[in-house]
């Protein structure tokens, strides 16, 4: 038997899906995630699943223990070795407020405080030169102060080390040596871009959450291996690619966003199987909701991350795919000003109190309880039915709140605010899908709108309007979909360097021998982790007129200086709209990726359960529809009855475990081959209701 | 429709819709303004986000503005050029197509770099409703020095290079090549300039096509009432804020150093603010007088930046910026001060004394709003930099930046920074890789100054240390400012070391506060000390274990913590007690 599973450790669920091979059998379950120990969860979920771990060739695993280790600075003590004279560099940042008026501004923490940040005289120039090699002693005396503050992890970071590692590499091996328990790690083992600030940062962030996910990631293999799982043992990284348990523990970083990522995998997937070139993912969840572009299968993948956000958080230089957040989820909280303008977040109820309609102490109204008011939601069949919803406590919190302070009286009070909180959270939600089309040049209406998550099918339709897109797809267990992604995931690593050079064929062939130098070193380290495998590379580059700061990233196909020019040439001003014909460009980073196949599960088979092929029996329920101003006689359709070629039109929704696809009046939708549900959006032009 | 109760039938705009428009209007300017970031070829534009991109309506009253552009284009600068261009062609000779610019400085009030870029947007009716606008630094428009705004001692406007008053770039969508051709002979960096203007360009049209799928969408007449009813929003939001303020004036006075021309002459800064029912009345009566030096700014361009940016600093910090959110702030500012100069008064450094005038409003409520306000900060752009041939390239390269230093004490704690300016933002440092790489030059100490924070109960942020090693021949820049007058203390806090840089040359170091042209020859050394801020309350009531931890983090030395904390730390660094209450008390006894 050949059988895999993957499991996706989120905020809330741990969830697990297993496929197998030999018989097409799928299973999906869900168990609470367990903080403390998140092991527990994931056993959880093998025993309620019934999981034979030892037929089991393949487990992946998306984790949130990285995100999570770093945003409560929940690590050990940790210290710094860094160039004489620059010391306090991973404290200044890089000098910007992103709260303009705020005389109080304040980054998150930094990661290690002054006094465990020590300096050694070593220099590398500009050039790349080495000017000065570190000092075996010096490094002896700084491993005895490590050992006496009893250190549980070092980051090393010099200078230009980006140009020239071998310092860093000294130290590193020295400290290993000296320090056989602390856990060791050089920035240059991460980046090989430019920007001390960042670079450090990533070391930081490395070595602060290196001892806990080492410990977790052993921890786990020993778990499997005790159920008999003797397959390969992988882990999600933020790239959209899985790697090695060894490679995760020795750069934790890969890993910051490991969870999100399974959905725009997913989505890549399912579109190339689908014939769906260009595909906006789209996944709302309870506080946020996430949208990222994909097309013809690929993902736009960014080398800067900021922990906890761009405004205050951590910068991590580590791929991650670009993904666009904005604070718009079912928890939201909607609310007005003294000066009577509504809002609908930031704040959210998240999920503990959660919605008011949760009965768990939440008072404020929320996007969820809108949905409910509206009947959009079935206060019975919320999460399979494991959780009840109170209607009537959601509905008196916005009359209460919000309608009858803003002067929304009477009977239908209520649902013009509730009707109000939706429009709002749309525009909001559209304003971030435009962030990753209009602002990087695309027309989303070029795009399928791929939905998911627990919120995602709920509002994509209207979603698709606002912003006329003509087609929307909600996968099969749209509300587990990030394990799904999980278990379709290539192998994958990125790796760059800053490389300027002006573009022409003399420099492009010292950027062939870059290229090569990095697609030998992917390949040797695929090799350790995996033995000979076919491997497939992908070649780009950061690219800019000469003069300008920011670079667009160009695919590259050939490296010939006029091809290459025209190709950058097409990239900004599809970006940007408009390409400058004489200014001279060049390259300022090299990035290559290697991929390989992992054994994938059959789609088809991964909608579970095929439905009988007969006519499905709907019951009815008053929905309300802001086209039609009113509550509307929907169809109510469960999703595990409905066969492929099923369609119907609008007004409907579709119910399965843990989302709710509502479809409108002037839409139609069809069950296609693969169990995803197309829904043809109707009245693409009605634009905002008066 | 909606059932709104007779209360609320006055108020025509539905709140729900109100808020979808408002976030449709923000978007756009922050849509366009990320586009303008990342295709400028100006560190001006790209690093320190010198520019502004925002819609006003056909008269020029202001709809929004970008959320990240500095507070330098608070005041509606758009607004006055557009209202320049109104009166020179008249509403009916501006045309689909048509894109103007203009960077007159008696319009403006700000240096010529500052270049105002605009089209109109008209309805399905013909109608003209608004204007698109991106406000950018253009890099380099002749004048005397390099970067047209960089001399420190130009005394006449027409050194500072080309102005431009309201002319068509564009004629209905067509190039005006005249207009191109002047701007392109009038540069040291066309390639450049001619880049930047496309960045600029673009975003005049994609904002506009943006505009018009909002009008389509809600139509002409309901948008515009809309925007009115975001106005009077805005306004009563502002005027709310200050009446909860009470009543009362409030006053201080700080200086700055010189205007680079009259050396050593200080500049005073004596602010009065009167707080008088919804109004926030700022009385510039008693600052100096026009400068020779370039360090003038306009009543707009100057004065009402400072007004305002304070107003935002102290009352609305969350306000999106239209034309209803400053209803509140009035301003007293005769013809003739520095920051209400004439129209060929020399404006080349014109933000540099801005922050610190901010800075003295902001000080002036302490006793008003003694929550909202920190001790003085480090305080003025302190601009630096390097400019001549590259040994390795043969090219010219100018490099330029600005120091970022400590912001002052406050009840909430301790200063906080590094970070440039009150009148910066989102704006980075550039990479010591990035310098090294680029330019001849080495850092070779970049840290924290200890003891240069402002001691207090929450002491000041401290400034830094920065120097470098110069590699090849070349010309230094120094434009730093506030060294005279230290970050000031609040409630008892003590003021913050100021600024200043040394240039070291075999062995000899000397003090340098504004000088354009500083030879250096390889190994020479520029010595860049940024300034900290003050602190809040006696430095007698900080925790004695928050001054411990500042000795065992260096940012303290054991003789300050002794010597103005009154903590005494024995050998181990463990604190004292008997020693330092009895050392605090004689400090008080003292005092």
């Amino acid at each position: 038997m050949t059988i895999y599973v993957a499991v996706d450790t989120g905020g809330t669920f741990t969830d697990l899906v297993s496929f197998n091979a030999s018989n097409g059998e799928v299973r999906y379950t869900k168990s609470l995630t367990t903080h403390h120990n998140p092991i527990d969860g994931i056993v959880n979920c093998f025993e309620k699943a019934e999981v034979t771990l030892k037929d089991a060739t393949l487990f992946k695993h998306g984790t949130t223990l990285v995100i999570n280790t770093l945003l409560e600075r929940a690590g050990p003590t940790v210290a710094l070795v860094t160039t004489k004279g620059f010391r306090d560099v991973l404290e200044f940042a890089r000098g910007n407020r992103t709260a303009l008026f705020d005389l109080f501004y304040k980054r998150d923490p930094v990661l290690v405080p002054r006094e465990l940040r020590f300096e050694i005289s070593e220099r590398v120039a500009g050039s790349g030169e080495i000017l000065q090699k570190p000092d075996r002693e010096e490094v002896q005396k700084i491993a005895e102060l490590l050992k006496e503050r009893k250190v549980a992890a070092v980051a090393i970071s010099f200078i230009n080390s980006y140009l020239e590692p071998e310092n860093e590499r000294q130290v590193a091996a020295w400290l290993r040596e000296m320090l056989p328990d602390c856990y060791v790690t050089a920035g240059t083992e991460l980046s090989r871009e430019w920007y001390e600030y960042e670079r450090t940062a990533t070391a930081a962030a490395n070595a602060y959450s290196g001892p806990k996910i080492g410990g977790y990631v052993a921890s786990l293999g020993d778990v499997l291996a005790k159920r008999g799982f003797s397959g390969q043992f992988l882990l999600m990284g933020s790239n959209g690619g899985v790697l090695s348990a060894p490679h995760a523990a020795s750069a934790p970083v890969l890993l910051v966003e490991s969870g999100p990522v399974g959905g725009c995998i997913g989505a890549g997937v399912y579109g190339q199987a689908l014939g769906i070139r260009n595909i906006i993912a789209f996944d709302m969840g309870g506080t946020t909701a996430k949208c990222a572009l994909v097309r013809d299968g690929e993902f736009a993948v960014e080398s800067l991350y900021h922990v906890g956000g761009y405004g205050r958080g951590t910068p991590v230089r580590a791929p991650v795919i670009d993904i666009v957040e904005v604070g718009t989820g079912g928890g939201s909280i909607a609310w007005f000003d003294e000066q009577r303008r509504i809002h609908v977040g930031p704040k959210s109820a998240g999920s503990s109190p959660g919605p008011v309609c949760y009965g768990k102490g939440g008072t404020e109204p929320t996007v969820t309880d809108a949905n409910l008011v509206l009947g959009r939601l079935n206060p019975q069949r919320f999460q399979g039915g494991e959780m009840g919803l109170n209607a009537d406590a959601a509905k008196s919190a916005i009359v209460e709140r919000l309608a009858r302070p803003l002067g929304y009286v009477g009977e239908n009070g209520s649902v013009e605010v509730a009707s109000g909180i939706i429009s709002i959270a749309l525009v909001q939600m559209g304003e971030a899908i435009k962030r990753v089309t209009v602002q990087r040049g695309e027309d989303p209406r070029d795009y399928v709108l791929f939905a998911y998550g627990g919120g995602g099918p709920l509002h994509s339709v209207e979603l698709a309007r606002e912003l006329a897109i003509p087609l929307v797809v909600i996968p099969p267990e749209a509300g587990n979909f990030s394990a799904i992604g999980m278990l379709v995931a290539n192998i994958r690593r990125d790796t760059s360097r800053t490389f300027v050079q002006r573009l022409n064929p003399e420099s492009l062939e010292r950027v062939e021998a870059e290229f090569v130098v990095l697609e030998n070193s992917l390949k040797e380290s695929i090799r350790q982790d995996f033995g000979d495998v076919k491997v497939e590379f992908d070649r780009a580059a950061q690219m800019r007129y000469v003069g300008q700061q920011h670079t667009v990233k160009v695919t590259i196909q050939s490296l010939d200086s006029e091809l290459l020019r025209q190709t950058f040439m097409d990239t900004y001003k599809a970006r940007y709209g408009h390409a400058i014909a004489n200014a001279e460009v060049e390259i300022v980073s090299v990035h290559s990726t290697v991929q390989v196949e992992t054994a994938r599960p059959n789609l088809a088979k991964l909608a579970g359960k095929q439905a009988a092929n007969s006519v499905p029996q709907p019951t009815t329920r008053l929905i309300f529809f802001a086209e039609k101003n009113a509550f509307v006689t929907a169809k109510v359709f469960s999703r595990d009855s409905l066969p492929v070629g099923f369609s119907s039109g609008g007004p409907c929704v579709i119910e399965e475990y843990g989302s709710t696809t509502v479809v409108g009046p002037a839409d139609t939708f069809e069950v296609g081959t693969l169990g995803e549900i197309r829904i043809t959006v109707g009245m693409l032009n009605a634009g905002v209701r008066q | 429709m909606n059932v709104i109760s007779k209360e609320l039938t006055a108020q025509v705009v539905d709140p729900v819709r109100l808020a979808i428009i408002a976030t449709g209007l923000q978007s756009i300017p922050d849509l366009i303004e990320a586009d303008l970031m990342r295709t400028a070829f100006s560190p001006l534009v790209y690093e320190y986000k010198d520019y502004a991109v925002g819609m006003v309506d056909a008269e020029g009253r202001s709809i929004a503005l970008a959320t990240n552009g500095l507070p330098l284009f608070l005041t509606n600068l758009i607004g006055l050029a557009v209202r320049d261009g109104l009166a020179i062609y008249g509403a009916d000779n501006i045309e689909e197509g048509d894109v103007l610019l203009t960077n007159h400085a008696a319009t403006i009030g700000q240096h010529l770099n500052n270049v105002v870029m605009y089209t109109p947007i008209f309805g399905p009716s013909g109608k003209l409703l608004a204007f698109m606008s991106l406000i950018v630094h253009w890099i380099d428009i002749g004048g005397s020095y390099p970067g047209s705004a960089s001399g420190t001692d130009m005394t006449e406007l027409a050194q500072e290079g080309l102005q431009l008053r309201t002319v068509k770039l564009y004629k209905r969508g067509k190039p005006v090549e005249e207009i191109f051709r002047i701007i392109e002979n009038n540069t040291r960096l066309p390639e450049m300039l001619l880049g930047d203007i496309a960045a600029q360009y673009a975003g005049c049209v994609k904002g506009k096509q943006l505009f018009e799928q909002l009008i389509a969408r809600h139509g002409e007449d309901f948008l515009l009432t809309a925007i009115s009813a975001m106005w009077s929003k805005a306004e009563q939001a502002a005027k709310a804020a200050v009446l909860a303020v009470p009543d009362g004036v409030y006053e201080m006075t700080s200086f700055l150093d010189d205007d680079g021309v009259d050396i050593g002459k200080r500049i005073p800064i004596h602010v009065k603010v009167e707080v008088r029912g919804s109004d926030f009345i700022v009385d510039f009566s008693g600052v100096g007088d026009q400068l020779r030096g370039p360090f003038n700014s306009g009543y707009y361009g100057g004065g009402e930046v400072c007004a305002r940016s304070a107003f935002r600093y102290l009352f609305t910090p969350n306000e999106p910026a239209n034309e209803g959110c400053f209803a509140p702030v009035k301003m007293i500012l005769p013809p003739g001060k520095f920051l209400s100069a004439g129209p060929n008064a020399p404006m080349g450094r014109y933000s540099t004394p801005l922050a610190t005038v901010v800075d003295t409003i902001v000080g002036a409520m302490a006793k008003a709003l003694p929550d909202r306000v920190a001790a003085g900060h480090h305080g003025a752009l302190d601009a630096y930099g390097f400019n001549g041939k590259h040994p390795a390239t043969g090219k010219f390269f100018n490099y330029f930046d600005t120091a970022h230093g400590g912001w002052g004490g406050s009840s909430h704690g301790d200063g906080v920074g590094p970070y440039k300016s009150l009148l910066h933002g989102d704006n980075k440092d550039i990479p010591v890789e990035t310098q090294e790489s680029l330019y001849p030059v080495r850092v070779e100490h970049f840290g924290w100054r200890e003891d240069s924070a402002g001691p207090g109960r929450h002491r000041g942020g401290l400034g830094i240390d920065k120097s470098y090693r110069v590699l090849a021949p070349c010309n230094s820049f120094i434009g730093f400012e506030r060294h005279y007058c230290p970050p000031w203390g609040l409630n008892g806090g003590l003021s913050g070391t100021p600024a200043f840089v040394e240039i070291e040359s075999k062995g000899e170091r000397r003090k340098v506060l504004k000088q354009s042209r500083i030879p250096l020859q390889p190994g020479d050394m520029v010595h860049v000390h940024s300034g900290a801020g003050g602190g809040f309350g006696s430095p007698l009531e900080r925790d004695a274990k928050a001054v411990q931890l500042d000795v065992a983090r260096g940012y303290v030395s054991r003789a300050q913590a002794s010597d103005v904390y009154g903590v005494v730390l024995s050998a181990d660094g463990s604190i004292d007690d008997a020693e330092t209450r009895a050392l605090r008390n004689k400090k008080i006894e003292k005092s």
